[in-house]
């Protein structure tokens, strides 16, 4: 299939947000009907302003969009919509007690919501895509996979043109990504849509897509046929030659667990149902140890296993050679700090103020008469928190919510400095922080480890690891699948085994035979 | 728990410098939201005291009527408090006055067979496990805690109706009825007691403000709070002339009302039920066992109801199978009048009192004033949901004003 006219041309679209940051520097984009258009980039590379701008949720601040050769302005996503382009956001946005065929034609303008009419248009729809769902169940009733496909669905029913799928697969697991593999090449390939197709996997891009753009720092900086390429090429591209914001520091001190040195944390067969394979680790005393892997790579479910915050887990877990209870109170009491990945949902407590957040998993520091708080000593707490952290407050007494993303982050990190925590887990500790944040937070683990205490992070930013890690674990589809010594590895390599099949492990991931897309 | 003395990162030696002040925020402190309930409680009682006075009739703030007030919010008062808990630890109480009314019909049956003591003992474990089953239906079944409460509320009544087989219940056993009315009505000449504890609360107040102010610190709001407390309590034994009976339920009611007051406010166990309900999930993260908080939350509210239901039987020595109706409403509408969130995390027994104080206090006076009873639905129902509207609003208003 050759390229023909392109249905939708970007021609040096730049984004600047009202406080001052760029996005976008200048992109072009060619976007061709019948053929997958594969969209990568690192995070903040600008994936998901460029989609909003496709979207019509956000207005490019300067350059043309060409729809079908004539200049247009979107200015909302309606606008979007009609004009022929639609686009399945990551997190998909469904309606869960309504039925699929609802959702679906949600947007539809009948008086009637589950006429014979749209059953017919619902049958049509599935005869083509050669999927078939009983339109009606409830959304809620569907796994994540079935969503996408509804929602898929749902963008292909408004009759577009253009197709934008952000990240589709990425909390997908592997026979439900078949699912929308199969949605895409038929889309592409048989219905001759143009599609747009953003991931960070590696291999599916290769498979799928015929045509490449890779963007970094708002610039695009590649743009190829797929044929001509391969993984390694891509990560290349992803990763650049980046002036990495850390200096590497000479980590000199071997922390590899020495024999005869009671491993910090111990684990054996650690899983949980099928979202975690067993996994068996030791780290030691003062090491610190990341967790390299994509969304929905079963990183998050080790430290929820470790710290028996997860009730299906099952294994074993020794720190520092004993066994403990199986609850989260259990893990704290051993000496076990958990900084979730969510700071809002599972990190602070919104009605309490800064002092009252950081004080409140080691209570019993503070209290005399069996329990009694010390209101003096926990300000004391949050201000020396604020001081060390350089927390921007101006008193404890600022309720958290009032803070920014980074400074409330620090305020769950310094929760755990006020007992004797041996063991950090820190569930992507610098995700949507500013850079000087990042920086305070990754300087804060590196002295942590001076002070022999053990830190697991994890992090999909993967220069962030190379900087302050000793050992680096790479998570793909629930299990471990490779292991490298930081100073031995690259992100281009940690790239490539998280997004794809690279590397010379002992993969037991493979793949899906996957060879409909590369025929261009 | 050492605190880590060898680290870099000790943060217990960073010196507290002498910019540590609460800066008080006193627009807030003295504003709708957190005054609300007590403005609108004083301005009820004002005003009724004006117009009695001024159509002639014995004064409304007669110690006479004010004790009866208290002494009729007591119970309802004491399940508002323990609602209150409920309340912050996220989970709702719709059976309150079923397992009250459990609690009473058990305490009535028995007291005659067993005696008046063991009776109630057996009485507090059925409301206890009453408790429990609600708080584990919640907790391990998943249920919302409003429709399982919904359940036990109606299916409890039913159980009264079937241990009573639909009649009063009765206990005549001199020797239980005399017990139940020394437990129930006994009097204290509280003067003295009052005047010690408005005195103290009054001289603690003076010495913490006069050491915040020779420390230069600025004014805080508690301290006003101790001030205006021990004055009114001071005063009220000034215009009492010396006799100021209380009766056995508002003692009860007192020091429940302290002990709940206290631990909420500076225990551990209060401030892990507060994480509890303002995020539970974080409240999981930092190691809080939030199933058995929220368990002995459920547990603690209907053992309070049961007390309250011991009272409720001693008070009238006999039980009506639909006795105690409808008073979970009442309960939850003092709660609600104190400012208490239904979303869990926040709420003060204090408010909630007082709260149940202005919603008896408003029956009184339609009472007093002969407004008639038709009133009253109407009047009460919309004083609850100016409260809840004066609430939301202030909290809208309040999160979009600080913003840094």
């Amino acid at each position: 299939m050759q390229a023909q006219l392109p249905i939708m041309q970007l021609h040096g679209v730049e984004k600047t947000f009202a406080n001052g940051t760029t996005a976008l520097r200048g992109v072009n984009l060619n976007i061709a009907a019948g053929r997958v258009h594969g969209l990568l980039g690192a995070n903040g590379a600008g994936k998901s302003t460029l989609i909003k701008i496709l979207s019509g949720a956000y207005a490019a601040s300067k350059g043309d969009m060409i729809w079908r050769g004539k200049s247009v302005r979107l200015d909302s996503p309606k606008a979007a919509n009609k004009m022929g382009v639609a686009t399945v956001h990551q997190h998909i946005p469904l309606v869960p007690t309504l039925s699929i065929l609802e959702n679906i034609f949600l947007d539809d303008n009948g008086l009637w919501r589950n006429s014979a009419d749209l059953h017919r248009r619902f049958d049509a729809l599935s005869k083509r895509m050669g999927y078939w769902l009983d339109p009606d169940l409830a959304v809620s009733d569907l796994s994540i996979g079935q969503r996408q496909m509804v929602a898929i669905f749902q963008a292909f029913g408004t009759g577009a043109d253009l197709i934008v799928l952000d990240e589709p697969t990425a909390s997908l697991a592997l026979d439900e990504r078949e699912l929308v593999y199969a949605a895409v090449k038929q889309l592409s390939k048989v219905e001759g849509k143009a599609v747009l197709f953003v991931s960070h996997f590696l291999d599916e891009v290769m498979a799928l897509t015929d045509q490449v753009t890779v963007l970094r720092d708002g610039v695009v900086v590649m743009t190829a046929e797929t044929g001509n390429l391969n993984e390694s090429l891509i990560a290349e591209a992803i990763v650049g030659k980046q002036v990495a914001a850390l200096e590497h520091a000479p980590r000199h001190h071997a922390r590899q667990s020495a024999s005869g040195v009671t491993p910090r944390l111990t684990t054996k067969n650690l899983a949980s149902g099928g979202k975690l394979h067993p996994i068996s680790l030791e780290i030691a005393p003062g090491e610190v140890v990341g967790l390299a892997g994509l969304l929905g790579s079963g990183r998050s479910e080790v430290l929820h296993a470790i710290y028996r915050a997860d009730q299906n887990a099952t294994g074993e877990v020794l720190l520092d050679g004993k066994p403990f209870g199986r609850s989260t109170g259990a893990a704290v009491a051993a000496g076990i700090g958990l900084v979730p990945e969510d700071r809002n949902r599972q990190g602070i407590v919104p009605d309490f103020e800064i002092w009252r957040n950081i004080t409140l998993p080691a209570l019993d520091g503070i209290t005399s008469f069996g329990g009694v708080l010390s209101r003096k000593l926990e300000r004391a707490r949050g201000w020396s928190a604020i001081r060390t952290l350089s927390i921007k407050a101006s008193s404890p007494d600022i309720l958290v919510t009032d803070l920014s993303g980074g400074n409330a982050q620090k305020v769950t990190i310094a929760r755990w400095f006020f007992s004797d925590v041996k063991l950090f887990l820190l569930d992507e500790p610098t995700a949507g922080i500013d850079v000087g944040a990042k920086a305070d937070i990754l300087r804060l683990v590196r002295e942590l480890s001076d002070e022999g205490r053990s830190v697991i992070i994890v992090s999909s930013e993967f220069e962030e690891l190379l900087a302050v890690c000793d050992r680096i674990l790479v998570m793909r589809d629930g299990r471990c699948i490779a292991e490298r010594s930081a100073d031995k590895t690259s992100e281009h390599e940690l790239l490539l085994l998280a997004g794809g099949h690279g590397g010379e492990d002992d993969t037991p991931t493979t793949p899906q035979e996957l060879n409909g897309g590369r025929n261009a | 728990m050492s605190v880590a003395k060898k680290h870099n990162i000790d943060l217990s030696r960073v010196p507290v410098t002498p910019t540590d002040k609460v800066k008080p925020n006193w627009r807030k402190a003295l504003g709708l939201q957190e005054m609300g309930v007590y403005y609108a409680l004083a301005l009820l009682i004002a005003t009724l005291a004006g117009v009695t006075v001024y159509i002639g009739q014995d004064n409304y703030l007669s110690i006479q009527n004010m004790s009866n007030v208290i002494y009729q919010t007591s119970l309802i008062g004491m399940m508002a408090v323990a609602m209150t808990v409920v309340l912050i630890s996220g989970n709702f109480d719709l059976s309150v006055a079923s397992v009250a009314a459990f609690s009473a019909v058990v305490l009535v049956a028995n007291a005659a067979t067993w005696g008046f003591w063991p009776a109630a003992g057996l009485a507090m474990g059925a409301a206890m496990l009453l408790g429990l089953l609600n708080g584990a239906i919640v907790q391990f079944v998943g249920i919302n805690a409003f429709i399982v409460t919904l359940g036990t509320m109606t299916a409890v009544r039913g159980l009264i109706l079937l241990y009573t087989d639909g009649r009063s219940v009765s206990v005549t056993a001199p020797e239980v009825t005399d017990i139940m009315k020394a437990f129930e009505g006994g009097r204290h000449e509280g003067f003295w007691f009052i005047l010690i504890v408005g005195l103290v609360l009054f001289i603690y107040g003076s010495w913490i403000g006069l050491r915040g102010i020779k420390a230069g610190e600025p004014l805080r709001p508690a301290v006003v709070g101790y001030l205006a407390g021990g004055l009114v309590l001071v005063l009220l034994c000034w215009a009492s002339g010396g006799e100021l009976p209380i009766r056995n339920p508002v003692l009860y009611m007192s020091i429940f009302t302290a002990t709940v007051w206290f631990t909420l406010s500076f225990t551990k166990i209060g401030r892990r039920l507060y994480a509890v309900g303002g995020n539970a999930e974080a409240a999981r993260l930092s190691g809080i066992n939030v199933t058995k908080y929220r368990l002995m939350a459920f547990v603690f509210c209907s053992m309070t109801a049961g007390f309250a239901g011991i009272l409720f039987a001693s008070r009238l020595r006999s039980m009506n199978p639909s006795g105690l109706q409808g008073a979970e409403l009442t309960v939850i509408a003092a709660a609600i009048l104190g400012g208490t969130s239904l979303f869990g995390g926040a709420g003060s027994v204090i408010k909630t009192l007082a709260g149940a104080l202005l919603l008896y206090s408003l029956t009184n006076g339609f009472n007093i004033l002969n407004l008639g009873a038709n009133w009253q639905g109407l009047i009460e129902g919309c004083v609850v949901v100016a409260a809840a509207a004066i609430y939301t609003i202030g909290d809208k208003r309040s999160k979009s004003k600080t913003g840094g």
